[in-house]
C-alpha cells in the first residue's frame, strides 16, 4: 500500500528537481512542417524554436521564441506568421511573461501573459482587431505556458523513467487551463535530415482537447532536441521535421 | 458501365489537373491515377462496342499534362519562406515591450541567485 504514495513523492520530486540542462541560449532549431497523406508529403510551413538571453536590470532570463511561417507558394492562399515567445527562469524554465501573436490569414489575436507566481495569478491581455480584454485567471502552480511546456519536455530525465510513464502537466492556453500528460513510449532510431539518431519517443495527450494529441521524438542525447514529430488530423497525418540545428548546448 | 466510366475518367482528369496547378500539386497523383484507370476501363469498353469516343483520349491527354505539372514542380520547386519582414517587426517590437514589462515585474531574486547563462 505504502508503493503508490512513495511513487507519487518520487515523481513529484522528479518534475520539481527538473533542472534545464538541455537549453542553451542562441540554439536554433528548423522544421518543416508538412501534411501526409497516405505517403504523399506536401510542405506547409517552416517552424523555428530558438532561444536568446533577455537581460533586464533585476536578472538574466531566457527567450523561447517559436515562429511559423507558411512557405511562399502558399502566402496567396493562406498566409500564417504565427509568433509564440515566452519569457523563462533559465534553470528552471518558470514562465514570467508569454506572447502569443496569431495572424492567419485576414485573422489576427495577439495574446499576452504576465504570470506571478506568488500570488498564482496571471494578467492576460487578449488583443484581436477591433478589441482588447484584460482579465485575471488563477491558477494552480506548475501551470506553464504552451512553449514553456513544450521546452520543459527537455528537462525530464529519460533514463529514469520506464516505458508507459506518465507525467500530468498543465498549460494556459487562451485563458483557460488545460490539463495533459506526456508517456514516454521508449527508445527509437531514426533517420532525420541531421542524421540517423536514437531517440526518447514520447506521447502527448490533452485531456480535454484532441487537437493537441501527437507523438514526438527527441534526441537520446544531451540535448534532447525534438527532431520528429507526428500529429493526428481528420484525413492524413501531420508532421514536424527537422532540417537544421545550430548553437546546441552539449 | 462505359459512360460511368467516361464520366469519372473525365472528373477525375479534371480534378488531377486543377490540384497540380495549386500548392498541393503532390496530392495530384491520387486523381490522376484514378483518370487513368477509368480512362483505360473506358477506352477498352468502347473499343469493344465499335468507335471510341475523343473525349477519353482528351483525359488522358489531361492526366499525362497534370502528372507532368506535378513531377515539375516536385523536382525543380523549392520550399522557401518569403514577406518575413512584417514578424520580424513584430518579434522585435514584442521583445522590447517585453523588457519594459520584466523591469516592472516582481521576480524572486532566490529563484535566479547565482544564474549563470552559458552563452
Amino acid at each position: 500500500m505504502l508503493r503508490i504514495p512513495f511513487l507519487l513523492i518520487c515523481l513529484f520530486t522528479l518534475s520539481l528537481n527538473a533542472q534545464n540542462t538541455a537549453i542553451g541560449v542562441g540554439e536554433k532549431l528548423t522544421f518543416t512542417a508538412s501534411y501526409n497523406m497516405s505517403g504523399v508529403l506536401t510542405d506547409l510551413a517552416e517552424v523555428t524554436m530558438e532561444t536568446s538571453a533577455v537581460k533586464t536590470s533585476k536578472a538574466t532570463l531566457l527567450r523561447l521564441k517559436c515562429r511559423a511561417t507558411t512557405y511562399s507558394k502558399w502566402d496567396n492562399f493562406f498566409k500564417i506568421r504565427d509568433l509564440y515567445e515566452s519569457y523563462v527562469n533559465p534553470k528552471t524554465l518558470t514562465p514570467y511573461l508569454y506572447n502569443r501573436d496569431i495572424n492567419e490569414g485576414s485573422y489576427y489575436k495577439n495574446m499576452k501573459y504576465t504570470f506571478s507566481h506568488k500570488t498564482k495569478t496571471v494578467k492576460t491581455v487578449q488583443k484581436k482587431k477591433k478589441t482588447t480584454e484584460n482579465k485575471t485567471v488563477k491558477i494552480n502552480s506548475g501551470t506553464k505556458d504552451i512553449i514553456s511546456t513544450l521546452y520543459s519536455l527537455r528537462t525530464f530525465d529519460f533514463t529514469q523513467l520506464s516505458i508507459g510513464t506518465n507525467k500530468v502537466f498543465t498549460i494556459l492556453f487562451d485563458r483557460k487551463e488545460v490539463k495533459g500528460k506526456v508517456t514516454y513510449l521508449g527508445k527509437e532510431t531514426i533517420s532525420t535530415a541531421i542524421g540517423k539518431k536514437t531517440c526518447y519517443k514520447i506521447k502527448i495527450e490533452s485531456y480535454s482537447s484532441s487537437t493537441l494529441n501527437g507523438t514526438l521524438w527527441l534526441t537520446a542525447d544531451a540535448n534532447k532536441i525534438p527532431v520528429y514529430g507526428k500529429f493526428k488530423i481528420p484525413v492524413g497525418n501531420g508532421e514536424l521535421k527537422i532540417k537544421s540545428a545550430t548553437g546546441l548546448k552539449n | 458501365m462505359k459512360k460511368l466510366c467516361t464520366i469519372l475518367a473525365i472528373i477525375a482528369s479534371v480534378l488531377a489537373i486543377i490540384l497540380s496547378v495549386l500548392p498541393v500539386s503532390n496530392l495530384a497523383i491520387f486523381p490522376a491515377i484514378a483518370a487513368l484507370v477509368f480512362g483505360i476501363l473506358a477506352f477498352y469498353l468502347s473499343k469493344k462496342t465499335g468507335s471510341v469516343k475523343k473525349i477519353i483520349q482528351f483525359t488522358f491527354l489531361l492526366t499525362i499534362i497534370a502528372l507532368c505539372l506535378t513531377t515539375y514542380k516536385a523536382i525543380f520547386s523549392e520550399a522557401k519562406v518569403a514577406n518575413t519582414e512584417v514578424i520580424e517587426a513584430t518579434e522585435n517590437k514584442l521583445e522590447e515591450e517585453a523588457i519594459e514589462e520584466l523591469e516592472g515585474l516582481e521576480i524572486d531574486d532566490s529563484e535566479l541567485e547565482g544564474l549563470e547563462i552559458e552563452e
